[in-house]
């Protein structure tokens, strides 16, 4: 079957089975391997996209659902060749081991700032509890995500990509 | 210290500093050095290519998979290269003998070994680059080389006025011949080592672009999942071949070696088609274990068989006779997941009359083994190319889904792409075994005069080495792989150093006791295990410090003092446990509902201590805080050396929480993160990492961090209920 949906600004037509995850879709048929595949149940976080602007595990969201709808990916969170500003700190701070996990963390935590730009401590961790990391980057990972929050107010849920 | 069984084959690199160090090796032609004029390009020894355009490339042979060797060993060549490390470009190594693991004799990166083997023979190859670019450069003045300066990626005149560029010098330093040693920066001249904190591979990890595994796409690609026996060492006999091959989508099914292999051209197809695969399965050497029976084997086996005497001082029967006091402790440990991120796959690629493998693995010489073990292929017929891991943990030592894939792609003669799912990463892994340890000390007031230590289980290289004895032997036909297989086994001890995944740990006991036995009961119950990060000392740590605890208890003793007064002649033991108790401030009072715990271990060359500090929480363990002391000689990288410390303090805690692998009947009851649950956000503690200042030479830090906390957050949870907790995971 034909879904159409707009990736990072892009607009797709895809023939797939309905029941197809979005995050083969993101991967296979789009060519976009930053999404990563953890545990296909929606229990890891390291597929996380925005559809819509809302955090979504794209390992368990059929494509389907998500017809029509406006798909960010880790791809896409840079602007006009400038980094987001929690890529950017990811790099400062260091936060990658193996890296696998890390596009669904910096997705969780890019949905966090855009609709709380000054989180506490206790808010990061709550909207981040969900993302699993094997190597155990949580503690700089809060360290990313606190040297930035403030300072990214112009991000959009939805337009990031556009 | 004892040597590992992964330290076989060492060599010693010395201090010779011949550009040649790795081209001395044997059978070494694989690698072309020199200056190609066609392209500009110098490569002066297998490490190491510079063009004329100022780039330079390294080649990495120890994988990364989070431990940090991209930035690590690019900085050491960097520093003596004198080039900005982030200037280097760096490439994963194709499978070469010049790119063995000199410390273990394979292309392996494990055992903690990748800066400590690398530390000498790559600051010297980095170093010996540099000399010929600077006597080129000399040469082209007419000045004295000894005069010259580099300063990232130049050479200076000694007039202070004039340089020149590496690149303009690679065809001209293609020429120089060094004789006589090549000397290293001192430290007091060091630019990055110690000093870089960044690293290198950040930016690819933060932007989604750094290549794994389970990215790789080649053109026609092929998607294969397989439907594995649902206990080891069951074969497909027969399945509904018809029915799945008249599937939507669904381009071959057929059975292999290892399974049933389904293959349609879209992951999903293939994954949904699985569902309806059904099998028949000969279970006749399947294994039937329930995990209850595994310690009651172990039990036997430990009354049946005192086992071999790893280490024997004094006489402790004697002592156990005639002591004051005798306590006994029996501790149990379960089998456990490695559960890296990414799942198990491999690409294969089967044309041209060879096998082309794309795989995150951390043993590629293994790979091509696996990969050649279900055709007529030789090891010869096989490329690795290695990527990035997404988690490794010693799961990817073994090879069992490069030997699918490639049984795979060899049938269908296209480009396949294997996945395993979680949930088949978690039933059909190779486990850390499950062991029992036996305990027995005397006490002669609060002396501890006698301590026996019988392990009970299995060793790793029993499993391993059914890969590993050919990858050394590439060239041996492959109708001695089996007999290489037994021979390896069969010399163990002899030809090759013995195998002490059991018992490390134990045979390397810190404190001064005049009677020590440690022994070992081997027995294997035929659940396949591998290594896991850390090993034996994973168990050996719970076990020995754990009843280091109890007896300080005994003895009516402060547990620190307790260790403190047993460790006078081994000073870089002492120095960690001090300066780790003394920043946990040990021994001053906590909230209400809090205690600490400590402990000692020293694995893979580095002393870590810890004290963990832990309560109750709403009817949960709840880890407030980890302290933890290194000492891991120099450092290269003190960000990298933190991060793997205290990822290896969550790694441990998550095995102490959480971890379990259980079988009934030879299935594995776990199936995803939901019932092997991984330490979350929410539940990590504060961890500080002290790191000693040393001039000794660095030692590994990938997998010390994990044995001390698990014993030290027992130890905390005894301070806090009475309780002790003899068997993980701790409970409530």
């Amino acid at each position: 079957m034909a879904f159409s949906l707009t990736v990072n600004g892009n607009r797709h037509t895809v023939d797939v089975d309905s029941d197809t995850p979005l995050l083969w879709v993101i991967r296979d048929e789009l060519g976009l391997k930053g999404t990563k595949f953890g545990c296909g149940a929606g229990l890891c976080g390291a597929c996380t996209v925005h559809v819509n602007g809302q955090p979504a595990r794209s390992c368990s969201t059929a494509i389907e659902l998500v017809d029509g709808a406006e798909i960010t990916t880790i791809e896409g969170l840079a602007e006009g060749g400038n980094l987001h500003p929690l890529q950017q700190a990811w790099i400062s701070e260091g936060v990658p081991q193996c890296g696998y996990c890390q596009s669904g963390q910096i997705m969780t935590a890019a949905h966090l700032l855009a609709n709380n730009p000054s989180p506490s401590r206790d808010d990061i961790v709550a909207a981040m509890t969900g993302n699993l990391c094997r190597c155990g980057t949580y503690t700089r990972i809060v360290a990313a995500v606190e040297s930035v929050a403030g300072g990214v107010g112009h991000y959009q849920p939805g337009q990031e990509g556009a | 210290m004892t040597m590992n069984r992964r330290d076989f084959m060492k060599v010693s690199t010395g201090a010779s500093g011949s550009l040649v160090l790795a081209l001395s090796l044997p059978g070494c032609a694989s690698v072309q050095t020199g200056f190609e004029p066609e392209t500009g390009e110098w490569t002066p020894d297998v490490w190491l290519e510079l063009n004329k355009q100022d780039e330079i490339t390294f080649t990495l042979a120890r994988v990364e998979m989070g431990q940090g060797t991209y930035t690590g060993l690019t900085t050491l060549i960097a520093e003596e290269l004198d080039v900005d490390p982030a200037r280097i470009q760096v490439k994963f190594a194709p499978v070469a003998p010049e790119y063995r693991n000199p410390f273990i004799g394979l292309q392996l990166t494990g055992g903690s070994t990748s800066v400590a083997s690398s530390w000498q023979p790559l600051r010297e190859a980095g170093a010996s680059a540099r000399l010929m670019l600077v006597m080129a450069a000399a040469r082209v003045w007419g000045v004295d080389a000894d005069n010259c300066r580099t300063d990232n990626g130049r050479v200076l005149h000694p007039n202070g006025v004039d340089s020149l560029r590496y690149g303009q010098l690679v065809e001209l330093a293609d020429k120089e011949v060094i004789r006589g040693d090549v000397p290293l920066k001192p430290r007091s001249e060091w630019k990055y080592i110690g000093k870089q904190a960044g690293k290198l591979d950040a930016r690819a990890k933060a932007t989604g672009t750094a290549v794994y595994g389970i990215d790789v796409e080649l053109p026609g690609m092929v998607y294969a999942v397989m439907t594995r026996s649902p206990r080891y060492g069951g074969r497909a006999q027969s399945f509904n071949r018809d029915e799945i091959l008249a599937m939507a989508g669904v381009q071959a099914a057929f059975i292999t070696e290892r399974g049933v292999a389904v293959v349609a051209g879209s992951y999903w197809k293939a994954r949904k088609a699985q569902q309806a695969v059904r099998v028949e399965w000969d279970f006749s050497e399947a294994l039937d274990t329930t995990v209850d029976e595994v310690f009651e084997g172990y039990r036997k086996a430990a009354s049946e068989d005192p086992g071999e005497q790893e280490r024997s001082e004094g006489d402790v029967d004697e002592a156990i006779s005639k002591a004051g006091r005798v306590v006994e402790a029996e501790y149990e440990q379960p089998y456990l997941a490695h559960a890296p991120m990414e799942p198990m796959n491999a690409t294969a690629w089967y044309h041209d009359s060879r096998m082309e493998i794309w795989a995150p693995t951390q043993a590629p010489d293994l790979g091509r083994i696996a990969a050649c073990r279900n055709s007529d292929l030789s090891p010869d017929d096989v490329t690795v190319h290695t990527t990035f891991l997404g988690g490794g943990f010693g799961r990817r030592l073994t090879q069992d889904y490069i030997e699918e894939a490639a049984a795979v792609a060899y049938e269908l003669k296209v480009p396949v792409k294997l996945i395993w799912s979680r949930e088949e990463d978690m039933r059909h892994g190779f486990w850390r075994p499950a062991m029992l340890h036996r305990m027995t000390a005397s006490l002669d007031g609060s002396d501890l005069t006698g301590w026996d230590h019988q392990i009970v289980g299995p060793q790793v290289l029993d499993w391993y080495v059914r890969n590993a004895a050919p990858a050394q032997y590439p060239w041996a036909p492959k109708f001695l792989y089996n007999t290489l297989g037994k021979v390896g086994l069969m010399v163990e001890g002899l030809a090759t150093p013995k195998d002490v995944s059991a018992i490390e740990g134990s045979i390397g006991y810190p404190y001064q006791v005049p009677n020590v036995s440690v022994r070992h009961t081997h027995t294997d119950p035929g659940v396949p295990i591998t290594w896991w990060r850390s090993v034996g000392y994973s168990h050996n740590g719970f076990a020995v410090e754990t009843f280091m605890d109890e007896l300080a208890h005994e003895a009516g003793q402060d547990p620190l003092e307790f260790r403190r007064k047993l460790l006078a002649k081994e000073p870089r033991h002492a120095r960690v446990l001090e300066r780790a108790a003394d920043l946990a401030q040990w021994g001053t009072p906590l909230p209400e509902g809090r205690a600490r715990g400590i402990a000692l271990f020293q694995s893979f060359g580095t002393y870590v201590a810890q004290v963990v500090e832990a309560g109750i929480e709403n009817g949960e363990i709840r880890v407030y805080k980890v302290t933890a002391s290194v000492d891991c000689g120099q450092v290269v990288n003190p960000r990298i050396v933190e991060d793997q410390i205290s990822g290896g303090i969550l790694f441990g805690l998550t095995a102490a929480l959480f971890g379990e692998i259980t079988f009934n009947k030879g299935e594995v009851q776990q199936s995803n993160f939901h019932d092997y649950r991984l330490l979350q956000m929410h539940q990590v503690p504060e961890v500080v990492v002290d790191i000693v200042d040393s001039d000794e030479a660095p030692t590994g830090v990938g997998e010390p961090g994990v044995p001390p906390v698990i014993p030290a957050l027992g130890n905390a949870l005894f301070a806090l209920t009475g309780k002790r907790q003899r068997r993980l995971p701790l409970t409530v």
